[in-house]
């Protein structure tokens, strides 16, 4: 399966406009034959599919405009086979992005823990879900949703209910196929089973527009917005999530970072958060745990060498996450820089397409909008994401059974346990508590 | 590397489909490789063309009332709004394959770079005004419209049309290019003298190839047939 993405045309031009799908879906299409065309504020042109095959599924329509890198349409190359199973698709074409729900736009007083124009944050309950393109994607709903006109003709044809058929397609789409074969067995018990059966990959109806009432607003949701919640859902679904918390003493970073943070302003020309030191850290135990760094393609397990750090960043549109490129080659001052410069471009909805791409593991940061403890989804195809929530000074036991007041965090990661277990979890995220706990990073600073 | 580039200029004014076809077949054979580049520079009668973003409303005159002033008007697959061509301005269309990773963005760039170069040598200070539309202006007002579509997001078709003395009252029959704020001018305006097109020609001609790094020859007998009409079906 080929995703086909909103072309780039230059550096400047970070959009455009379906004007017209030439082909249908189902249809066959040559390599380098005239697929759609689009219209940018500059040119238009029409492009042509990259492979020779048949286009399966258009995501966005005529006349929606979409950022670059958007994925498309899918086509089905000659060379694949007839199906693909659904979670092989999945994983296999989407570069993980955008994500997550908008985080509340208040900094908690006296968190201190980072500020908000420089640090990344995700929404206390819900941080992450991937999403295929660029900073935004499909919006035309669960694919279980979307009909080929072969399929709805078929259907109409044959008098086959389409809420009674199971689809066997990429994500649970119904094909040909399937709708051949709910003829062929005929209505009644035997329908019925099988659509008890394929439950979840069950067809829903499309979704009704809600009317006005007095006292509320009725708004379209954002093609980000949609997105979002299209990758949040496939997420949860294709994920065996897991959650591991481990609990970290953070004294001697808050005064640390308290010593330190004019003077690195001052030298650096960005501000000193605690999300650098975790950047390090999680670095650090990724590359002593590779598996947490891996991802699922099909059958196969992949396992990039570097790590590529996703940082989750709210901004007026939603919630992005740049990718820190090489972040295992970083000291913290680099670390620190970088993130100042995606979380900056983000929000002036500057950054380029393959700056959200690519991710190999996600950190997600609701402590400075006063987080006690989240639960975020995980960034696919990422194996994990860690969420560093508030850091609270409170009363711990420390060495000698005496009771005192440290500045404590709880730092935590979803993970997906189709590709690792507890123990790994658990190992890793000790190794990001020990890190934390351990490490002098005055060095590290430059200052 | 530069670019071998064939040099179309044909003579008097061309129709705008004899044009508009011969652009077509040559960015179809460029694409499959078989031509070099290649560069049209020449003169239509008046005809308004419309672009995919005209809105009815930004043509001030109907149809009719445009036809009764002598002018045709064309609904084009390029991007943009309504614009103006005729005698006194001087059309390109510059049929470039722009590679494997083709850059829109900076070929409009190469073209407003060679029209404000143009500009230059003439002695009138042009800019362009990139937050507002694609284009090179002098102050607020237009002196080239610039419209561009690609083949297969690789060749280029349209291009630019500078007004050298062309008759600006032609402009009354639409809100060019969308803009209703901005006026249009010509570089016989802009400097106070009679700027022909012939005088305007060998300098664009200059302009292009060294923004866009193409070397001219003059294209073969037989393609120049091409525009030259009635002979264009």
């Amino acid at each position: 399966m080929t995703s086909i993405q909103m072309p780039q045309l230059g550096e400047t031009i970070v959009e455009g406009t379906i004007l017209k799908w030439l082909k249908a879906e189902g249809e066959a299409v040559e390599r380098d034959e005239p697929l759609f065309e689009i219209s940018t504020d500059k040119v238009d042109t029409e492009v042509p599919s990259p492979v020779a095959g048949t286009l399966t599924t258009i995501l966005v329509a005529e006349g929606e405009t979409v950022p670059v890198g958007t994925r498309l349409a899918e086509v089905a190359s000659d060379e694949d086979s007839a199906v693909a199973p659904a979670g092989e698709a999945a994983a296999s074409s989407a570069p993980p992005t955008s994500l997550a729900s908008g985080g509340p736009s208040g900094e908690t007083p006296g968190q201190g823990a980072s500020d908000a124009s420089t640090s990344p944050a995700s929404a206390p309950a819900a941080p992450a879900a991937p999403t295929a393109g660029a900073s935004s994607a499909p919006d035309r709903g669960p694919r279980s949703q979307i009909l080929s006109p072969l399929v709805r003709k078929l259907a109409q044809e044959h008098g086959i209910d389409l809420s009674t058929v199971s689809g066997t397609g990429t994500g649970g789409r119904i094909t040909k196929a399937d709708v051949m074969a709910a003829v062929t067995s005929g209505p009644g018990p035997t329908s019925a089973a099988v659509v008890a059966a394929a439950a979840p990959a069950a067809v829903t109806p499309p979704s009704v527009g809600a009317a006005a009432v007095e006292g509320e607003t009725v708004e379209p949701m954002s093609h980000i917005r949609k997105a979002i919640a299209t990758h949040m859902v496939a997420s949860v679904n294709e994920t065996a999530r897991a959650w591991t918390m481990v609990e970290v003493n953070v004294e001697h970073l808050v005064r640390l970072r308290e010593r330190a943070k004019d003077a690195f302003l001052a030298v650096h020309g960005v501000k000193l958060t605690y999300l650098p030191f975790v950047v390090r850290a999680t670095v650090d135990a990724l590359q002593a745990f590779p598996a947490v760094n891996s991802r699922i393609a099909g059958d196969d397990v992949v396992t990039p060498r570097a790590v590529h750090m996703g940082i989750a960043v709210s901004y007026d549109a939603g919630l992005i996450v740049p990718v820190i490129r090489n972040a295992d080659v970083m000291n913290s001052v680099g670390v620190a820089r970088a993130i100042a410069d995606l979380a900056a471009r983000a929000r002036s909805h500057q950054l380029k397409p393959d700056e959200v791409q690519g991710a190999t593991f996600t950190i997600t940061n609701p402590g400075p909008y006063g987080s006690l403890i989240s639960v975020p989804i995980i960034n696919q195809p990422n194996v994990g994401i860690l969420s560093l929530d508030g850091i609270q000074r409170r009363p711990v036991v420390v060495e000698g059974d005496a009771i005192a007041v440290r500045s404590m965090v709880y730092v935590s990661m979803s993970w997906d346990h189709r590709l690792i277990d507890g123990e790994i979890a658990t190992r890793f995220l000790a190794r990001v508590k020990q890190n934390l706990e351990s490490w002098d990073f005055a060095e590290d600073l430059g200052i | 590397m530069t670019r071998r580039t064939w040099l179309f200029e044909p003579e008097g004014v061309v129709p705008y489909d004899a044009a508009n076809d011969a652009m077509h077949d040559l960015a179809r054979r460029r694409l499959d490789d078989v031509i070099p580049d290649a560069a049209i520079l020449l003169q239509h009668p008046p005809v308004f063309t419309a672009g995919r973003r005209a809105k009815p409303e930004h043509l001030v005159w109907s149809e009719d009332e445009a036809t009764a002033h002598g002018a045709e008007v064309h609904h084009i697959d390029r991007g943009g709004s309504f614009t103006f061509h005729g005698p006194g301005q001087l059309v390109g269309y510059p049929i470039l394959h722009l590679g494997g990773r083709p850059d829109a963005a900076r070929y409009l760039r190469s073209l407003e770079a060679a029209v404000i170069r143009t500009g230059a040598e003439l002695g009138v200070q042009l800019h362009r005004r990139g937050d507002v539309q694609t284009g090179v202006f002098a102050g607020e007002d237009k002196v080239c419209a610039i419209g561009v579509r690609l083949m297969r997001t690789r060749v280029t078709l349209h291009g630019f049309a500078i007004n050298c003395d062309t008759d600006l009252s032609w402009f009354d029959g639409i809100v060019a290019c969308g803009l209703p704020d901005n006026g249009v001018t010509s570089l016989s305006r802009l400097l106070d003298r009679d700027v022909t097109v012939e005088e305007v020609r060998p300098i664009v001609r200059h302009a292009l190839a060294a923004e866009l790094d193409l070397a001219f020859e003059e294209a073969p007998a037989d393609e120049l047939a091409l525009l030259r009409s009635p002979l264009v079906a």
